[in-house]
């Protein structure tokens, strides 16, 4: 239990470093590169400010300032919860994220589950389909959707739902009816590695020697495939699934553009596109954040998967550097799990069933 | 276009209707009936009440009747007698900025700003003439330093403070100095120093020269009328557009960012232009403007009947649209300066003005739209549209002649020929550098085209893509040899002014500046009387076209496509959609 708290506290202690030295590099990045919102505006060749009307609007941002004093100011801020101001549009960056965070992790989950579903159903076809032909088919599909953009997708759906049968609306962004294109766009957009990861985790599973325990023991080809294969099968697709949250947010760039919705992806783009650094650095501090959370969390899942799989603790010592789920990724990518033997292997994932 | 580019301020105090000038100006202009523009103001001529681009079906447009053209005051038919009610789903080509109004400048965000806020004058977008608004008539001293306003009574803002002469006070002072505790600029068109009272229903602002432009700074919508909630506010509420309180006939009702914003008819609205023919509240119940900027998403939506309206579509589509049954291509062309590439003097080769003019002459204006744009758009005559007060044409010094820019080319020493069939001079190309419109859609193409002509010349034309968020850096490199620039804008002359003048931003970058332009720009603006300006901005243009400072390219189009059902749509004099006299031929 102990190694167990170390282990959350250390892992925690990793995701704030890293989150901090992500913040650190975007902000050097962002003053690094040339131009900025405000610069962009009082110089546009359209509507040019004269210097002297110029300056009272670059002090207003603290642009005149070096760029420590501005770097010591903002992460003032930060301190006391406040993220900021647009520097294009005046907003509140607080409310920007908040507003684009509820509507991107409502898609982002939906596109999840499509994502899963897309697996498991792509996945189950591939390995355990009767047929040759469906199964060679079901292998197409991960590269067939990895080659087609999500943007086509999207326009495609619209085409057909919206524009065609009129089923769902293109400019509407509330109810639960209008996330599901964009959920669908997204969800086919990250599932290839995921069903490859799968198909392989699957095919390895099932030609491991404890199948043929269980078979001999006379259990249904169902039930081996979903008590015990399955499970052995799916963990590197959980890890994959859990590095998925980069594609989603990344893919929500695009599918948030075609569906019209202001989610993390449009404000992250609409911010990106015109250099509007408190939104920027706003936008990296969650996505890593998050990004690192959800590692985390998926790391302390593995042992409720598969039990083989637990934080090393050698008894009278506690665990100290053992990264353990690496060991356990290790143990599961195995073909053969170099500790177990085969039936203790497939009677250690048969009771695992019963946990 | 595509664009999030700002425009500003700047135009004429008063001016005579562009054709009504003469029975010259009218047969010039029907003899030019591919110009759709000038079709439907012939008919409108003619006696219609019609007034905007129908390429498919026909649109009547009672926001534009000007009460200086009797002929739109025929009864309608009863099946144009408008509805009020119902809500408008329009759909702009970009999500709003800013909305600071003496530093917005979008296309969205003025259009926005436009019909939720009154301004003291009221340009016509068909004539340019100066009418009254809030100001119900007004007294320029003898001198022309002084103007006294008269303030419409009974007018207030969505907030129910009234609009009165304290407040236009507060309002013109706000504009004029900026507030920088707040982070706001002034309007960088307006004359300094001012002083600015208001006594009754009176407000007096003294200048300390002639400023031709001063009423057409105040008709953009850089002047817009605000509450004082809006100017104690900070910048940050004042950019969006909920930080607006307005005294228009539209009041924010909800905005979501990114997506939406509603806009509610303000009810009691009482104090149109008494120049237009729609007057009281607006048709329109609501208007809901969604932000959609993928071009597909746009027109498909508006296909699929989910929306009434939507800005901008590509030329291409431009084509299809107008064939298809139940929907109309609309163009607006606003008053200001035309599409027009600056050349910049710190490039070596522009300083020679036999180079600078080759390339004015050796670039096919023709050719440009007739490959790439619509019967929709039209050439530049010269660096402001033929509407702007003082359009002289200059058409005779612009038309294509690459034989004259051959020989030019060959007289300024670039005679000799390198391997890939450039120019050189001393064994140097001739090669310039330009950076493509970002704001723009359709301006790689536009600038493909440009580049393979100026190579039949042999001339390089080096294209360089900007990142969005570093316009301005790649604008200000110093091999930059051109920039694009030039759009309707509220006062163009005054905007030109900051834009060519030694001592504000000096686009031509001529080196020790150039004191006989700014002198034109100086007297332009403080020219006595209508004729002797008309002479000044005459000279002004002659100087600028002549010794090719700028090459003018095209009148800017600002494509809009609705249902057939979407009667009365209008444009402010700058090409903002204006949604007052708006209304849904619908049950």
């Amino acid at each position: 239990m102990l190694a167990r708290t170390r282990y959350v506290l250390t892992r925690i202690l990793q995701a704030l470093l890293v989150v901090a030295v992500t913040y650190v590099l975007t902000y050097w990045v962002l003053f690094a590169l040339p131009g900025d919102p405000v610069k962009n505006r009082l110089d546009n060749p359209q509507n040019p400010v004269p210097p002297d009307q110029a300056r009272a609007i670059i002090e207003y941002y603290n642009l005149d300032e070096p760029a420590i004093t501005q770097f010591a100011i903002t992460v003032g801020r930060l301190l006391h919860g406040d993220l900021g101001y647009s520097l294009g549009t005046g907003r509140a960056v607080s409310d920007l994220v908040l507003q684009g965070l509820g509507s991107t992790v409502v898609l982002a989950l939906v596109a999840l589950v499509v994502a899963a579903v897309i697996a498991a159903v792509v996945g189950t076809l591939a390995v355990f389909a009767p047929w040759e032909a469906v199964r060679r088919l079901a292998r197409l599909v991960p590269g067939l959707s990895l080659a087609t953009p999500s943007f086509l997708i999207g326009l495609f759906l619209l085409q057909i739902f919206s524009y065609q049968l009129g089923w769902v609306s293109a400019l509407k962004t509330e109810g639960a009816s209008t996330v599901v294109l964009p959920a669908i766009t997204l969800g086919i957009s990250v599932s290839p590695a995921i069903t490859q990861v799968l198909i392989q985790g699957l095919t390895e599973a099932s030609g491991r020697p404890f199948v043929k325990v269980l078979r001999s023991r006379g259990l249904s080809g169902g039930a081996i495939v979903g008590r015990h294969v399955f499970r052995n099968g799916s963990i590197p697709a959980l890890t994959l699934l859990a590095l998925t949250i980069a594609d989603l947010i990344a893919g929500s760039v695009i599918v948030e553009s075609v569906f019209n919705r202001a989610g993390l992806g449009y404000v992250t783009e609409q911010a990106v596109r015109s250099q509007d650094g408190p939104i920027v650095l706003a936008v990296v501090l969650l996505a890593s954040s998050l990004y690192t959370l959800i590692n985390l969390a998926t790391d302390l899942l593995y042992p409720v998967i598969d039990p083989r799989i637990g934080i090393a603790e050698p008894p009278g010592r506690p665990a100290r550097r053992t990264p353990a789920p690496v060991s356990a990724r290790a143990a599961a990518d195995a073909p053969e799990p170099a500790s177990a033997s085969a039936s203790a292997s497939a009677s250690a994932s048969a009771s695992a069933e019963g946990a | 276009m595509h664009e999030d580019r700002y425009a500003a301020a700047g135009g004429a105090a008063s001016r005579s209707r562009r054709w009504d000038s003469g029975p010259q100006r009218l047969e010039a202009a029907l003899s030019e009936a591919h110009d759709q523009e000038r079709r439907i103001r012939r008919r409108r001529l003619l006696g219609g009440g019609v007034a905007a681009v129908a390429a498919a079906g026909g649109l009547t447009t009672w926001g534009l009747a000007s009460h200086s053209d009797p002929s739109s005051a025929a009864a309608p038919s009863a099946s144009d007698r408008p509805v009020r009610g119902g809500t408008l789903v329009y759909l702009d080509a970009e999500s709003s900025r800013s909305t600071q109004p003496q530093a917005a400048g979008t296309w969205q965000d003025s259009a926005y700003l436009e019909n939720i806020t009154d301004r003291l004058v009221w340009k016509d977008p068909e004539t340019g003439e100066i009418q009254p608004y809030i100001a119900e008539s007004w007294h320029v001293s003898e001198d022309a330093t002084t103007y006294t306003f008269r303030i419409r009574e009974g007018v207030t803002y969505s907030d129910h403070t009234p609009l009165d002469a304290a407040s236009v006070k507060r309002n013109l002072e706000w504009q004029a100095r900026g507030d920088e505790r707040n982070g706001i600029q002034p309007s960088t068109e307006w004359p300094r120093p001012t002083t600015i009272t208001s006594e009754g229903s009176t407000v007096t602002v003294r200048l300390r020269a002639p400023y031709n432009d001063f009423l057409d700074v105040l008709s953009g919508w850089g002047a817009s009328l605000v509450a004082d909630r809006t100017i104690n506010a900070p910048l940050e509420t004042q950019q969006q557009i909920t930080g607006i309180i307005g005294s228009g006939p539209f009041v924010v009702e909800s905005e979501k960012y990114g997506e939406r914003i509603v806009f509610a008819r303000r009810t009691g609205y009482d104090w149109a232009p008494p120049g237009l023919r729609q007057q009281g509240e607006a048709l329109l119940e609501r208007v809901e403007v969604h932000a959609v900027t993928d071009d597909t998403t746009r027109l498909g939506t508006l296909r699929s009947g989910e929306a009434d309206a939507i800005r901008y579509i590509q030329p291409a589509d431009e084509r299809n649209l107008a064939d298809e049954d139940g929907f109309q291509v609309l163009a607006a062309q606003g008053i200001g300066a035309t599409n027009q590439w600056h050349l910049r003097q710190s490039i070596p080769a522009l300083q020679d003005v036999r180079v600078r003019r080759a390339l004015q002459v050796g670039i096919d204006r023709k050719t440009l739209l007739s490959d790439l744009y619509t019967d929709n758009w039209s050439v530049a005559r010269s660096v402001v549209t033929e509407d702007t007060v003082g359009f002289v044409d200059q058409e005779e010094r612009l038309a294509f002649d690459p034989d004259t820019a051959n020989g030019l080319l060959d007289e300024a020493g670039y005679d000799e020929r390198d391997d890939e069939g450039y120019r050189t001079k001393d064994g140097e190309r001739l090669s310039l550098v330009t950076v493509i419109d970002v704001y723009d859609a359709t301006a790689k193409p536009l600038y493909q085209l440009v580049q393979s002509q100026l190579k039949e010349l042999g001339v390089q034309l080096i294209l360089r893509d900007a990142d969005y968020s570093q316009v301005s850096e790649a604008y200000a490199a110093p091999d930059v040899a051109m920039v694009r620039s030039g759009w309707p804008y509220p006062a163009p002359w005054a905007t030109l002014r900051t834009i060519w003048e030694t001592s504000r931003t000096d686009d031509f970058a001529i080196e020790g500046g150039d004191p006989a332009l700014d002198e034109l720009l100086a007297d332009q603006a403080t020219a006595k009387g209508e004729r002797a300006r008309a002479s000044a901005l005459a000279d002004l243009q002659e100087y600028v076209v002549a010794n090719a400072y700028t090459i003018p390219l095209l009148k800017d189009s600002q494509i809009f496509a609705a249902k057939n059902d979407v009667n009365g749509l209008s444009w402010s004099a700058e090409a903002r959609p204006l949604f007052y006299s708006t209304w849904l031929d619908r049950p």
